[in-house]
């Protein structure tokens, strides 16, 4: 099997369902890594990482679909929770723009309250007062919800956020796209054909999207192999995914840590990208997350696929929440692709270069190396998960 | 032939690097600089993965252990190390004997014992600290003071490094670890440690202690101010010591970390990339070297985990404490209970087994669902594993001498191998046999009783026993009793590391596999005047063949995975005769032997069974049966060094 499958990508045939399965299930972690190198430099035959300087602040903490690997939401009432103004989004954006950032990855709760005006006016003002910094705004999740509240269908949603400027859309919120899975995790959160609705809608309008996928909770095999089938299907019809991102399931302080105790492992990120890279063969752009994996398994990722390294994430607030807090600065991801061999390159959110680095080059954007962190709790790190790196002490 | 995969590289410079590798030709400093220049991790990766598979198989070791630091008193100051701290200093502590061994506990199986250098600490202190341990923990060895410290125990106490050793050894000392080596270079040693001992003197120590029996092993601490070039030639002299003294037990490549030192390193910690090219370049390299260490501590249990499938076969262990590391800003936890362990090796698709400090399997925990195959890890099995390579992920491959082979299939955690004879008929009722196993009707050259008696004067002796047989014992029993009657002997089972055993104490010597060979090749072990080739006395007695072992399956194994393991030995059984010169050529160049010595060898087995194997096999039954009808069979002791 593993030698009809080596021809065959070598090739540049595309997999079956059951021939990607037999790789996640049977091949040795290097021989996926040799077979995700071949697509890797057939479609990216740089030796090029790019990576986004990006922020991923919220709008509000509000949710009222209670996923329960999220450590993230408050309902209505709570104590603790938050809504920030237009105005004071704006004003954020400023700030970050002065500080060199490039995109804003801007999600937030799936909260009734807001009117749909709200999403167009922040839109359209950023488009407006901070045209430096490229929307990268809302996912289909809050989509749905604009739906919703607004009475409009999701097409109409979609139409009139374009016509204020929106062109592309971020892709979490697919978590796993099998339905049996789904609901378990997140019942009220709508099925896969919901999310790939949405994003057929808004490809079909010419965004550009992301995919992603959380695996590490109560997924099997057949479903990660099912949710990349879907996704390939989907990318086949008007190719508007521009890059996959998988993360794993971080616990901490969710309802599913209970069910769930520990972070899936390096090992089975590697095989994530891997499989990924070379299952999908219409993805241009494989993300790496040194993020959400920590460093070292991040760098080693770029070996397993992956041509791109993410954002330096100047906030975020999502996985902070489930205490998992990894910091960097631009210069930092700058040397973690240098070091891993690569020329480091930054890139626009639909994937253009802007500049690539040289050694000793650097981008002029000067971060600090923490994030501007509102609402982080990091207190505890990795209390009860020793086997992931934490963050960096030094 | 130490792999038959010929790969193809991303970077084609790889694969005259890996032409050689697998024929077994040795790299040279040119080759190790390219490895570290290419680009192609994975290449580099599959390289190393497949050298470590060729000696461990799939198995991952792992020792219980428990790290003693027993003072940070020391009198030097390397600028790497923020552990040590000068006398009278309010960090300073220091450990008595109780406070010792109350951090111990009878299931551990090592004990890492390094320490500051004290400045007034007595040289009887360190004695009993040795002998203490030993006494009360008797299961747990000592792995005690780097070169370092035993380079300042000569000095302080004004004696020879060999009486040092000696007297270390006299208290129960048996292996040494790694430290202190740093990286083999003076111009590094002048610039961050230039207090401590240069290359000359390290090897110096470890070589002494090679000679009298004491295994250890060697670090490099790369990733602050080294090149590559020294890096390499670290390995190289590490690799030109392994060729005189065949101590060293593992190489452990040791990921700096700067902490508070205040050395400049260009990143804060070394690349993940750099640390698995590390890895990688050691096992290629190293090819006298047995295993190479992911030490965890240092390197994170992550990127540790990475490294099983980038030539590591060692995860050190369940050390408690990790000081140093831990001091410097190290990002691994305190702590990684074996259960952990366990599933980490499971989570790089390998085997854990946990060791003692020879790398004796103690045990095997294979993950739910796997089959466990054992490799006769001996010159006469290569053309079983030639091309032994099931397609399926969940059978894997542990290299295990026949007397371990046999506790595990008893055990049930082992499903299939040549299993020997002995072993066979014991677990007959699970397992199902195959028509393959190693026979021989004439000499097999590899179960030798060097003895300084002939047959019948062997009456009252001590016979030192190799602990790595099983069926072999029998048939000397056999042999004695009811071939030239002889029925008062002891039999005293041999220290499992060759290298601990003087054999002038006995007055016969059984060996088998490898170390029979060797030194049957060599003529015979000086003092000993006889040399008896066991299966030969069998076949010119009883004319037929004796059978060492026999393939099995248990019966539980799966179907699917039943026909993949009979296919895959089939495989290369067919594809390995007619080759043998060409198979056995790495292996038998570690035993001194050429290639028409290494054809004739293999060429005097039986691998596939026909009637002669099956009446030999009931012969045998027939006269251990009848022995232990008798009540004749005398226990084996245990050596004083056991």
């Amino acid at each position: 099997m593993l030698e009809s499958i080596r021809t065959r990508v070598n090739n540049g045939d595309r997999l079956s369902r059951e021939e990607g399965r037999w790789l996640l299930q049977n091949a040795s972690l290097l021989d996926l890594a040799e077979l995700a190198e071949t697509v890797r430099y057939r479609l990216n035959p740089e030796r090029r990482v790019t990576f986004v300087i990006d922020s991923n602040p919220n709008y509000t903490n509000i949710c009222n679909i209670d996923c329960i690997f999220c450590a993230f939401y408050r309902h209505e009432g709570d104590a603790d929770t938050y809504t920030y103004t237009v105005d004071e989004m704006i004003t954020r954006f400023k700030a970050s723009a002065k500080r060199g950032i490039r995109t804003v990855l801007l999600q937030g709760g799936v909260n009734a309250a807001i009117p749909f005006e709200y999403y167009k006016e922040m839109v359209r003002r950023t488009r407006e007062e901070v045209p430096e910094i490229h929307p990268h705004f809302f996912s289909t999740s809050e989509i749905i919800g604009m739906s919703d509240v607004s009475g409009f269908s999701i097409p109409e949603v979609l139409r009139q956020l374009k016509e204020v400027g929106l062109n592309s859309i971020p892709g979490g919120g697919a978590e796993i796209l099998s339905d049996r899975v789904k609901k378990k995790i997140s019942n009220k959160k709508g099925t896969s054909a919901d999310w790939l609705g949405v994003m057929r809608e808004a490809h079909k309008l010419g965004y550009k999207t992301t995919a992603t996928m959380m695996y590490g909770h109560l997924e099997k095999d057949e479903d990660i192999i099912e949710h990349l089938s879907v996704i390939r299907d989907l990318q086949d019809e008007y190719h508007g995914f521009t890059a996959y991102i998988p993360w794993s399931f971080k616990p901490g302080n969710t309802p599913l840590e209970k069910i769930i105790p520990t972070y899936a492992t390096g090992t089975r990120y590697l095989q994530m990208i891997a499989i990924a890279r070379i299952f999908l063969d219409n993805f241009p752009h494989i993300q790496a997350s040194w993020f959400s994996e920590g460093k070292k398994i991040g760098q080693i990722a770029l070996s397993f696929g992956a041509d791109d390294f993410g954002g330096v994430l100047e906030e975020e607030n999502v996985h902070a929440s489930a205490n998992f807090v990894h910091t960097t600065s631009v210069k930092e991801t700058v040397d973690l692709i240098r070091s891993a061999g690569y020329t480091p390159a930054e890139r626009t959110t639909l994937y253009d270069i802007i500049a690539e680095y040289g050694p000793e080059e650097y981008p002029a954007a000067v971060l600090n190396s923490a994030r501007l962190s509102v609402h982080t709790d990091a207190g505890a790190i990795m209390h009860s998960l020793p086997i992931i790196q934490a963050a960096v002490l030094a | 032939m130490i792999s038959s995969k010929a790969f193809t590289f991303r970077d084609n410079s790889l694969s005259p690097i890996w032409d050689k590798v697998r024929n077994g030709v040795r790299l040279t400093k040119e080759d190790g600089l390219a490895l570290y220049a290419s680009d192609d991790l994975i290449g580099l990766g599959r390289m190393a993965n497949e050298v470590a598979r060729s000696k461990s198989g799939d198995s991952v070791y792992f020792v219980l252990n428990r790290k003693l630091e027993p003072t940070n008193v020391c009198v030097l100051s390397c600028k790497f190390c923020d552990f040590a701290v000068k006398a009278g200093s309010k960090e300073a502590y220091e450990m008595t004997l109780d406070e010792m061994l109350s951090k111990l506990r009878p299931d551990l199986h090592e004990v890492h014992i390094t320490a500051g250098l004290h400045p007034s600490w007595p040289w009887e202190f360190y004695i009993d600290m040795v002998r203490e341990i030993k006494t009360q923990f008797p299961n747990v060895d000592v792995k005690a003071f780097t070169a370092v410290e035993i380079d300042y125990f000569s000095k302080k106490f004004k004696k020879s490094h060999e009486q040092v050793l000696r007297e270390l050894y006299a208290a129960g000392l048996r292996t040494m670890p790694g430290g202190g080596a740093e990286v083999f270079s003076e111009r590094v040693r002048k610039e961050l440690f230039k207090q401590k001992i240069g290359a000359k003197t390290w090897f110096d120590v470890h070589k002494t202690a090679h000679k009298m029996g004491i295994n250890s092993n060697v670090t490099m601490l790369y990733g602050h101010i080294e090149t590559i070039e020294e890096r390499i030639e670290h390995m190289l002299r590490v690799r030109e010591c392994q060729d005189e003294t065949n101590g060293f037990l593992s190489f452990i490549p040791l990921a700096f970390q700067p902490g508070n030192t205040g050395i400049k390193t260009r990143n804060d910690f070394t690349s993940a990339i750099d640390d698995l090219k590390t890895i990688a370049v050691s096992r290629l390299m190293l090819d006298n070297v047995p295993h190479i260490k992911a030490y965890w501590v240092m390197l994170t249990a992550e990127v540790a985990t990475i490294a099983l499938n980038f030539g590591a076969d060692d995860m050190d262990g369940t050390v408690g404490e990790e000081r140093i590391a831990h001091d410097a800003g190290a990002i691994s936890p305190m702590e990684l209970a074996k259960g952990k362990l366990i599933s980490i090796i499971h989570e790089a698709g390998k085997l854990p087994v946990e060791r003692d400090v020879w790398y004796n399997p103690i045990e095997i925990y294979p993950a739910k669902g796997t089959t466990v195959v054992s490799k006769m890890p001996y010159l006469n099995s290569v053309p079983f594993y030639h091309e032994f390579a099931p397609a399926l992920k969940n059978i894997e491959v542990a290299p295990l001498m026949p007397s371990v082979l046999g506790r595990f299939a008893r055990l049930g955690t082992v499903s299939a191998g040549p299993l020997s004879l002995r072993d066979f008929m014991s677990v007959s009722d699970r397992f199902d046999r195959l028509e393959y196993g190693i026979a021989v009707k004439g000499n097999a050259h590899s179960v030798l009783l060097f003895s300084k008696y002939g047959w019948s004067d062997l009456k009252g002796k001590r016979i030192g026993i190799t602990s790595e047989s099983s069926t072999s014992i029998e048939l000397l029993r056999i042999l004695l009793e009811k071939r030239h009657g002889v029925h008062e002997y002891e039999f005293v089972k041999l220290h499992p590391a060759q290298i601990q055993n003087n054999l002038s104490d006995y007055d016969a010597v059984l060996l088998i596999g490898d170390e029979a060979l060797r030194n049957g090749e060599l003529g015979g072990i000086p003092g000993f005047d006889q040399m008896y080739d066991l299966a030969g006395e069998w076949c010119s007695w009883k004319e037929l063949p004796f059978v060492f072992a026999v393939w099995a399956i248990a019966k539980d194994v799966p179907a699917e995975a039943k026909t993949q393991i009979t296919h895959s030995l089939e495989n290369s059984l067919v594809s390995s005769a007619g080759h043998y010169a060409e198979i056995g050529r790495e292996h038998g160049k570690r035993l001194g032997m050429d290639d028409a010595a290494v054809d004739a060898y293999l060429q005097t087995f039986r691998y596939r069974f026909g009637i002669d194997e099956h009446a030999a096999m009931a012969e045998f039954e027939m006269e251990w049966e009848s022995l232990k009808r008798n009540n004749r069979t005398v226990p084996v002791g245990h050596s004083i060094a056991a």
